[in-house]
C-alpha cells in the first residue's frame, strides 16, 4: 500500500515462458474508476471484526512499535505536529484514528500500513512544492485504509490461491485419470492467477487515487495538484536515466502492481476534472508548507546531492527553482555539478556558489566553496573575504583552523 | 530502519525455515561458546518479548495469521516457560513490552533487540545455511552482542538474556481436504498428499550478560508434508511444554566443557 511500490522486473517474470498467456492477458481495458464512487467504507474508530482481519492487525502492532522507536524517525515535534494535522484534515472519516511517523529516507514514497499508521519518507517532502501535492499523496494513502484494500487484496489473494491450488490439483488428477500431462496448462493457469493478482493491486491503486482526489476538493486543495506530481516523477526518471543513458524503467505495464506513471497520470487528471467545482476557491498552501519543511530542507537537498544521481538531482533543483531561486538551491546546484566532476563542472559549480552567497538565506558552505573556487581561480582577495564571510557565519566550523591558513 | 528490522526477522524465520530440508519430522540443532555451561542455581533471567505468531495454512497455502490463536500460543508457551525454568532454579522475567525492565529505557531495550537480531541473522547464515566462516572453525559458537549487552546486564541486574522465536501453523480444512485429494489421485497416478502441512519454526538464542556473548543458539523445526498431521500445537498447553522441552530443556555444555568433564573422569 505504498505510494509508489518496488515494481516487479518483467523481464525476470517472464523468463518463465509465459509470453504467449501474457500477451492474450493483456487485451482487456479497463474502465476509469470514478471518486464519486469511492466512498469510505469504514467510519470512525474502526475496529476489525473478522478472524483474518483482527489476524493482520495484531501482527502489525509490533511493526507499529518497530516503526514508532525507529532511529531513522525525523523527531521534530513542529513538523510531525504539521503532518498529524494534514492527516486529519484529508484522512476522512478515520481522520482522528491516523498514526504518521516520518522517516529519514531520501526516496519519494509513503506507505500505509493495514492498521492505519503510514510512513511518510523525506524524499517525499523535498519533491513535494506545495501542501496540496504532500496532502494529495497522504490522502491517496488514507484512501487505502479508508477503502480497506490491505485486507480486501488479502483476501483476494487468499481466494485467488486457493481456487489455483485446488485447480492444479484437480487437472492433475483429471489429466492422470484420462492419460494427459497437464503441468503446461497448470503454469498457465499460474500465470494468470499472477496477473490478477496484479491486476487486483492496480485497481486499488487507482481506487486510492480516486478517493485521494476527492479527500483533497473537499478540504479545499486544487485536486490538479496530485497529477502534477506524477508528470513530475515521470520527469525526474527520464533526467536519472539520460544521465546513465538508459532508458526509463518501463517495467510497468503488465506486471507492475501501481498504474503506469502516464497512465495513471492521466487518470488523476480526468479525477481531478471530475472532482473539482467551478467557481470554488482552492488553496495549494505553499507558504505554510515551505515554511513547515524550512528547518529540514537542507537536509532533504543535502541528501537528494548525495545519492549521486546528477541527472534527477539537477531536474529536482530546477524544479523546485520554478518557484523562485535561493541561496539553498543555487549551493546545491553548484555540489551537483561539483561532485559529478565532469569536464567543465568546476567553474559551473563555481558559478552556482557565486550566485548563490547573493542571496540572504546562503548557508555558510556556500561561501566556503565560493572562496575555494576563487581561490583556485587565482581571486585570492576575493577568496579571503568569502573565507572571512564563511568564519563568521560558522566560527565553530570544523575546518575553521584550515580556512584560517588558506586566508594567511 | 524499523520496517526492515521487522522484515528481517521475518526474512530470518523464512531462511530458517527453507533450510532445513522438506522432511515430516522434528529437527533441532544448536551451538554453544567453547566455555558454555548451562545456567544453573540462583540466577537471573530476563526473557524478552517472546515473538509468538500462530496462523492459519490456507487451502493455497498461505498463512493467515490469527490473534486467537496467537494469544492463546503465548500464554501456553510462557506458563511453559515459567515451570522449566523453576524447574531448574533460575528466576526468570518475561517482559511483553520494552518499558517493562526496570532500570532501561525503552529504546535501549530496542537497541539490545534490533542488534540481537542482526547478531542472529549473522548465526543463521554463517552455521545453519552452509556460509561457514574459516575462521570460525572449532570454536563453538563465536558471536558478541557487545557492550549493549554487558550494560543491559548492568542495568537490570540480570545475568542471562533469552530471545525467542515461535511460529506455528494449522492447516485449514481445504489445506486437509487438497491433500485428500491427492491422495485420491494415487489410484489413477497422480500421487499428490504431500502438498505441504503445517510447519512449526522455533528458535532461541542465549546471552550472557556479563561478557555480551551469545553463548547459546538452537533452532527447532517441526513439520510435515501432509495437512492434518502436526508434531505439537503450541496453542495447547502440552504443545507448548513440548515446544519449550526441545528447544531450551536440552541445552548442552560447550566443546570445551564437554572435553574438560570428560577429561575429569
Amino acid at each position: 500500500m505504498c505510494w509508489r511500490c518496488t515494481q516487479f522486473s518483467r523481464r525476470s517474470l517472464l523468463a518463465g515462458g509465459g509470453i504467449a498467456a501474457a500477451s492474450l492477458a493483456t487485451g482487456s481495458a479497463q474502465a476509469r474508476i470514478r471518486p464519486a464512487d469511492m466512498v469510505p467504507l469504514i467510519g470512525p474508530g474502526y475496529k476489525p471484526v473478522d478472524k483474518d482481519e483482527i489476524g493482520l492487525w495484531q501482527q502489525m502492532e509490533r511493526v507499529e512499535e518497530e516503526v514508532a522507536g525507529s532511529n531513522l524517525l525525523i523527531d521534530d515535534p513542529a513538523l510531525n505536529a504539521y503532518l498529524k494535522n494534514i492527516i486529519g484534515t484529508v484522512g476522512g472519516p478515520a481522520a482522528q484514528d491516523f498514526r504518521i511517523y516520518l522517516a529519514h529516507i531520501p526516496e519519494f514514497n509513503a506507505v500505509m500500513f493495514p492498521t492505519g499508521f503510514a510512513v511518510i519518507f523525506s524524499g517525499l517532502l523535498l519533491r513535494m512544492r506545495n501542501e496540496a501535492q504532500l496532502a494529495g499523496v497522504i490522502a491517496h494513502e488514507s484512501g487505502h485504509f479508508l477503502r480497506r484494500h490491505m485486507i480486501r487484496s488479502w483476501r483476494d489473494m487468499r481466494r485467488k490461491s486457493d481456487l489455483f491450488a485446488i485447480g492444479a490439483m484437480v487437472a492433475g488428477v483429471a489429466g492422470a485419470g484420462v492419460g494427459v500431462y497437464t503441468g503446461d496448462y497448470v503454469q498457465l493457469a499460474q500465470l494468470g492467477t499472477m496477473l490478477s493478482l496484479f491486476h487486483y493491486s492496480r485497481e486499488i491503486e487507482a481506487e486510492a487515487d480516486a478517493t485521494g482526489a476527492r479527500l483533497i476538493e473537499q478540504a479545499g486543495y486544487p485536486p490538479m495538484e496530485m497529477a502534477d506530481i506524477w508528470q513530475q516523477l515521470i520527469n525526474e526518471e527520464n533526467a536519472s536515466a539520460a544521465y546513465r543513458r538508459k532508458h526509463r524503467d518501463r517495467g510497468y505495464s503488465l506486471f507492475a502492481t501501481h498504474p503506469a506513471p502516464e497512465s495513471r497520470m492521466v487518470d488523476l487528471r480526468a479525477d481531478a476534472a471530475d472532482v473539482t467545482v467551478a467557481g470554488k476557491a482552492y488553496d495549494n498552501r505553499r507558504a505554510r508548507y515551505l515554511d513547515a519543511i524550512a528547518a529540514i530542507r537542507p537536509m532533504l537537498l543535502d541528501d537528494q546531492v548525495k545519492l549521486n544521481d546528477p541527472g534527477a538531482s539537477e531536474y529536482l533543483i530546477e524544479t523546485l527553482a520554478q518557484d523562485g531561486w535561493n541561496g539553498l538551491l543555487r549551493y546545491n546546484e553548484g555540489e551537483v555539478w561539483r561532485l559529478r566532476n565532469r569536464n567543465g563542472d568546476d567553474v559551473r559549480a563555481a558559478q552556482s556558489y557565486a550566485a548563490a552567497v547573493v542571496y540572504p538565506d546562503a548557508p555558510a558552505e556556500a561561501w566556503r566553496w565560493h572562496g575555494i573556487s576563487l581561490m583556485k581561480a587565482g581571486r585570492s582577495a576575493e577568496a579571503k573575504q568569502a573565507f572571512a564571510h564563511y568564519l563568521a557565519m560558522k566560527p565553530d566550523a570544523p575546518d575553521a583552523a584550515w580556512v584560517r591558513q588558506m586566508m594567511g | 530502519m524499523a520496517i526492515r528490522n521487522s522484515a528481517r526477522t521475518s526474512g530470518l524465520a523464512l531462511a530458517l525455515g527453507l533450510s532445513v530440508t522438506l522432511a515430516g519430522c522434528v529437527q533441532s540443532r544448536q551451538y554453544a561458546d567453547l566455555q558454555f555451561t548451562p545456567p544453573a542455581g540462583d540466577y537471573k533471567l530476563l526473557v524478552l518479548r517472546p515473538d509468538v505468531t500462530v496462523g492459519s495454512l490456507t487451502t493455497g497455502g498461505m498463512v493467515e495469521p490469527r490473534a486467537d490463536w496467537t494469544d492463546q500460543a503465548r500464554s501456553a508457551i510462557v506458563a511453559a516457560l515459567r515451570a522449566q525454568q523453576l524447574a531448574r532454579g533460575g528466576q526468570v522475567t518475561i517482559v511483553e513490552h520494552r518499558n517493562e525492565v526496570a532500570g532501561v529505557s525503552a529504546s535501549e531495550l530496542a537497541d539490545m533487540e534490533r542488534l540481537n537480531a542482526v547478531v542472529d541473522e549473522s548465526i543463521v547464515i554463517h552455521k545453519y545455511l552452509g556460509d561457514y566462516l574459516p575462521t570460525k572453525v572449532g570454536k563453538g559458537l563465536d558471536w558478541t552482542v557487545g557492550e549493549t549487552a554487558v550494560s543491559l546486564g548492568r542495568k537490570s541486574g540480570y545475568d542471562y538474556a533469552l530471545f525467542l522465536h515461535a511460529e506455528d501453523q494449522v492447516a485449514s480444512t481445504g489445506r486437509i481436504a487438497l491433500a485428500v485429494l491427492g491422495l485420491a489421485g494415487c489410484a489413477v497416478g497422480f500421487c499428490a498428499p504431500n502438498v505441504g502441512g503445517a510447519t512449526q519454526l522455533d528458535y532461541a538464542s542465549l546471552v550472557d550478560l556479563k561478557t555480551g556473548e551469545v553463548i547459546w543458539f538452537n533452532v527447532v523445526r517441526a513439520g510435515s508434508e501432509v495437512p492434518g498431521i502436526k508434531f505439537g500445537d503450541l496453542r495447547t498447553p502440552a504443545g507448548a511444554a513440548q515446544m519449550v522441552d526441545r528447544l531450551l530443556n536440552r541445552m548442552k555444555p560447550g566443546a570445551a566443557v564437554a572435553r574438560q568433564a570428560r577429561e575429569q573422569r
